[in-house]
């Protein structure tokens, strides 16, 4: 695995958003400012973009850059979210041999960013909702003897476990917080795209 | 001062609401205010590099707030700084204010260079205000509990009460002192408050009529409650409403002879003995310059705010600093004063805009008051003959004589002076840019303005000729100034007048109304953008002085040469090719909107028409008339100034009533020639052949009436030409109105061989044939 496979994610990631545009503001919609979607598909094909202009060298360089894209190019709070989350990730990968191991603190890296930034606790209705349980599942399977490919497979799979649980929740952060109780009923778009994220990343990083 | 950035999802939201905090405090106190919003002019959303940048924008040693709205604004904000140098983010304080509320307090209490954590606290408290006038807020917050050595009462005589902007003055006077004070409303009984906060000021919501006490301790208690008393009988500050009151009387002829009366070349302070109490001295004399520019202020009304403009200039605590630490270091009171007011005038006549450098002679005119009564110098007021100034200042131009001075020489170019208006508006005969042509005191001097002739000695008998022969004239035609302008060949031309103030629409004879209000003209000398209802009211004054014949009023026409104290623009590297006119409000069109609102508004009680000035392409029509919305008997037009537009005019007028032909912009940009700029100023002639075959082309393909407001309508002999190109309306500068109609009678356009004008070889060839 090496710079490759993260540039192959990226595309497979922005790819699933573009389709799932729709899906996602529809989601957003329901409970928040109908955005999600577009301002999703709008950093990621801005990522593809720089991929189509430049090369990277080291796995860390191209997450980083692509963490600082989505920051410029989102607009929503996903910006500063994921984009977070990919600098971090990309940060703790410096140097890093790419195992399975230092996958997985990459990943906490980076979700302990977004829990910094967004200042979200499990059971909000939030992206965490869903990065929560993938991290349980990415460290049992490793501590299994998983590869890097296997236990993200189990991660998403969590992942998609954990977005749906966030239906019945009542929202506390970001704009659905506004609705109250009028929010529980839906799927929460944020752990929706993480679980894209996720899935995506199990299907290239092998 | 400290630095504001603003951070929201919405660039429109952003900046309006920097607009209406930017609007509580003069251009010069402002602080540094930088945008990051919205991911475009459109697209909500924000990024934390551009607030990286705006940070970087406003930073300042005395420290940056950040004010946000919700959501991933402040996601984005705290990832800013992690981004920016540390040093910079270490004195960066994101505050959970209210935008709105939050921004207008902090920009306020900036402006009096409070530190960062004062400014953080005015803005959280920026709410109370609204809080507690909706009776959902925590009880104001007990004043400081100061005893007050001195109290004074002042009565709020401000049409709609302490409301914001002068709430902002207050604040802004009395943070300026080292004294706190306190404010109660007698006739409520609320307060004390604390007078240096807005967000308090505003809790106390003294009406129109209520007496306030203020009350002071502190070092400077006596000097605030001084300034305050000052500021209360100024009305706090707030702008007369539109003028009225005609105080005319000159000739308006433009020919003058008489003796020459030379003024206004420096106070002489060779006579003047220094004392061992200079600062004693000053302040007599700077309470009394302050004495009269009241009296000045109270009794020319028309002009009041050119004195409150000296006035406010009067009281500026930084220069008045400055001269007292010059008089302490051991200078007499008048050498500080000229000295630190020199200064100052320079500073303007460096800037880059001809408008502000003109306001240098503002500055002269005030330091000239003061060093007259500290030299004991009565003001000189001239009053038969002919006035040669180097530069004319307002004071001086409304106070003449104008039924004895036979007309003012201005040495200095420039006809946008306060003074030349004045004088102008007051029909005293004015030549400008005159130069330094040696004149004598007494020497008999004359003047045409019409020539632009300026002469020592002159052929007396051959001036008094040219005199009686004008004034022949003017009284000839005035007597007929109401009469339609019927050619001989039985053809209607309506004459109509231009408007820059309201008293050139009370002054104007004979007019069939007004092909041009110049609305940047009406509301040029206010410091802050005029309220709908404020339009309502001038362009209602003009339709009434013009009884209610059809006025067409003309949209901000900014940029080039015209810009507006209340709507700044970056400089530009060719301002007449930049943002002028129209192109201004594409992307901050709050102020047009303001501007059509209350253009419709007045057309439902009096026939209006509208125009958008310096329009090239169909989309800026369409644009225009989108703003516009439903029309309602609203008679819709646009300038043609811009040779693309006169060549393209059939497309542009599809959906238009009228165009209008400005034709000083269409001879500069036709003739791409400066007529600002002597050197080839020749070359833009209003009556150059090309210039004529544009407007030809515009009469002959527009399918709309076609009307021509530029100078050249004013000129009798061009007018008949125009009218002979099939021009039914001409929109002259007042005095011109009789003349022009008296020249349309006698014409026979039919005589006139419009072709071989069109075939001319140059303007001095049309010259001939005319």
């Amino acid at each position: 695995m090496g710079v490759d496979s993260f540039v192959d994610w990226l595309r497979d990631a922005a790819g699933v958003l573009h389709e799932n545009a729709a899906y996602l503001t529809e989601l957003d919609s329901a409970i928040g400012d109908a955005d999600h979607g577009a301002n999703m598909d709008r950093g990621f094909q801005a990522i593809v973009a720089v991929l189509d202009e430049s090369s990277f060298d080291s796995a860390d360089e191209l997450l980083k850059k692509a963490g600082m894209t989505l920051v410029s190019k989102v607009g929503g709070a996903s910006g500063p979210l994921y984009g977070t989350f990919f600098l971090r990730f990309g940060t703790a990968l410096a140097g890093a041999d790419l195992s399975a191991e230092a996958i997985g603190r990459a990943l906490h890296a980076g979700v302990e960013g977004v829990l910094a930034r967004g200042k979200a606790e499990l059971g909000d209705k939030t992206m965490y909702d869903a990065w929560a349980p993938a991290l349980e599942a990415y460290d049992a399977a490793v501590a299994g003897g998983s590869e890097v490919g296997p236990a993200l497979t189990a991660a998403a799979e969590a992942a998609a476990k954990g977005r749906d649980a966030t239906v019945p929740l009542v929202a506390r952060k970001g704009r659905a917080s506004y609705l109250g109780e009028r929010s529980a009923g839906h799927q929460d778009p944020g752990a929706t795209s993480t679980t894209l994220i996720l899935e995506s990343a199990a299907r290239t990083l092998t | 001062m400290i630095g504001i950035v603003v951070v929201s999802h919405s660039r429109a939201l952003a900046e309006a609401a920097v607009g209406l905090a930017s609007e509580m405090v003069a251009e010069d106190k402002r602080p540094v205010i930088a945008v990051a919003a919205g991911l475009d002019a459109t697209t909500f959303g924000t990024d934390a590099m551009a607030v990286s940048e705006a940070l970087a924008a406003a930073d300042s040693a005395d420290g940056v707030l950040v004010l946000l709205d919700l959501g991933s604004a402040v996601l984005s904000a705290e990832m800013a700084l992690e981004f920016v140098d540390p040093s910079v983010a270490d004195h960066v304080r994101l505050s959970s204010a209210p935008l709105v509320e939050g921004l207008v307090a902090a920009v306020v209490t900036a402006s009096t260079g409070a530190s960062l954590d004062a400014v953080v606290a005015e803005a959280e408290r920026g709410l109370v205000g609204k809080q507690d006038h909706l009776g959902d807020a925590p009880a104001a917050e007990a004043a400081p509990v100061v005893e007050a050595d001195r109290t004074v009462e002042v009565v709020v005589g401000n049409e709609h009460g302490l409301h914001a902007r002068p709430a902002a003055r207050l604040v802004g006077l009395v943070n300026g002192f080292d004294a706190v004070v306190t404010l109660t409303d007698l006739d409520t009984g609320r307060g004390p408050v604390d007078a240096g906060s807005l967000s308090m000021v505003a809790t106390l919501n003294a009406q129109q009529g209520h007496r306030v006490r203020v009350g002071a301790s502190g070092p400077q208690a006596s000097e605030v409650l001084a300034a305050i008393e000052k500021l209360a009988a100024a009305g706090f500050g707030d702008e007369p409403t539109v003028q009225a009151a005609p105080t005319a009387g000159g000739s308006g002829l433009d020919v003058a002879i008489g003796p020459a009366v030379l003024v206004g070349s420096g106070v002489d302070l060779s006579g003047y003995v220094a004392g061992d109490n200079e600062l004693g001295r000053l302040d007599d004399a700077l309470e009394a310059a302050g004495e009269q520019l009241r009296e000045l202020r109270d009794t020319t009304p028309e002009h009041g705010d050119i004195f409150v403009a000296h006035l406010a200039l009067l009281e500026d605590r930084k220069v008045l600093t400055a001269v007292e630490h010059a008089v302490s270091g051991g200078s007499s009171a008048p050498t500080a004063w000229q000295d630190v007011y020199d200064d100052l005038a320079t500073t303007f006549e460096g800037l880059d805009d001809a408008y502000q450098r003109e306001r240098a002679q503002d500055v002269r005119a005030v330091r000239d008051r003061v060093l007259r009564i500290l030299v004991g110098a009565t003001e000189e007021s001239p009053a038969d003959g002919i006035l040669v100034v180097p530069e004319l200042d307002a004071a001086t131009a409304a106070t003449l004589d104008a039924t004895r001075i036979a007309g003012i020489a201005v040495r200095a170019a420039g006809t946008t002076g306060h003074g030349v208006i004045v004088a102008r508006s007051r029909g005293i005969p004015l030549i400008t840019g005159i130069g330094d042509v040696d004149v004598r005191p007494g020497a008999t001097i004359a003047f045409d303005a019409r020539t632009g002739s300026f002469e020592v000695a002159p052929d007396e008998d051959r001036v008094q000729a040219t005199i009686r022969e004008r004034q022949n004239e003017r009284a000839q035609a005035v007597t007929r100034a109401d009469e339609p302008a019927i050619t001989r060949d039985g053809k209607t031309i309506d004459v109509l007048v231009n408007v820059g103030v309201v008293q050139d629409a009370v002054d104007a004879q004979g007019a069939d109304g007004s092909g041009l209000v110049r609305t940047e003209v009406l509301f040029g000398d206010r410091r802050t953008a005029p309220t709908v209802d404020e339009q309502v009211e001038a362009f209602r004054a003009i339709a009434r002085a013009l009884e209610n014949r059809p006025i067409t009023i003309r949209t901000w026409d900014i940029g080039g040469d015209k810009p507006l104290p209340f709507l700044p623009q970056a400089k530009e590297a060719n301002p007449f090719l930049g943002e002028r006119g129209l192109r201004v409000f594409r992307r901050r069109p709050e102020l047009l909107r303001d501007q059509l609102e209350a253009i419709r508004r007045v057309a439902t009680e009096t026939p209006v028409h509208v125009m958008f000035p310096m329009v090239t392409t169909a989309d800026e029509v369409a644009w225009a008339l989108d703003e516009l919305g439903p029309r309602d008997g609203l008679e819709v037009g646009i300038m043609v100034e811009v040779p693309a537009a006169a060549l393209r005019v059939a497309t542009l007028a599809e959906d238009l009533d009228f165009v209008s032909i400005g034709t000083n912009d269409l001879t500069q940009y036709t003739t791409a020639a400066d007529r600002t700029n002597t050197a080839v100023a020749s070359l833009a002639d209003g009556l150059d052949p090309a210039v004529l075959q544009l407007i030809d082309h515009v009469v002959r393909n527009a399918g709309v009436r076609v009307a021509v407001c530029g100078d050249l309508a004013s000129s009798p002999q061009a007018a008949v030409l125009l009218a002979a190109l099939g021009v039914t309306e001409l929109s002259a500068v007042g005095p011109q109105v009789p003349l022009v109609k008296a020249q349309l009678r006698q014409a026979d356009l039919s005589q006139i061989d419009t072709a071989a004008v069109l075939k001319a070889r140059d303007a001095d060839q049309v010259r001939g044939l005319l």
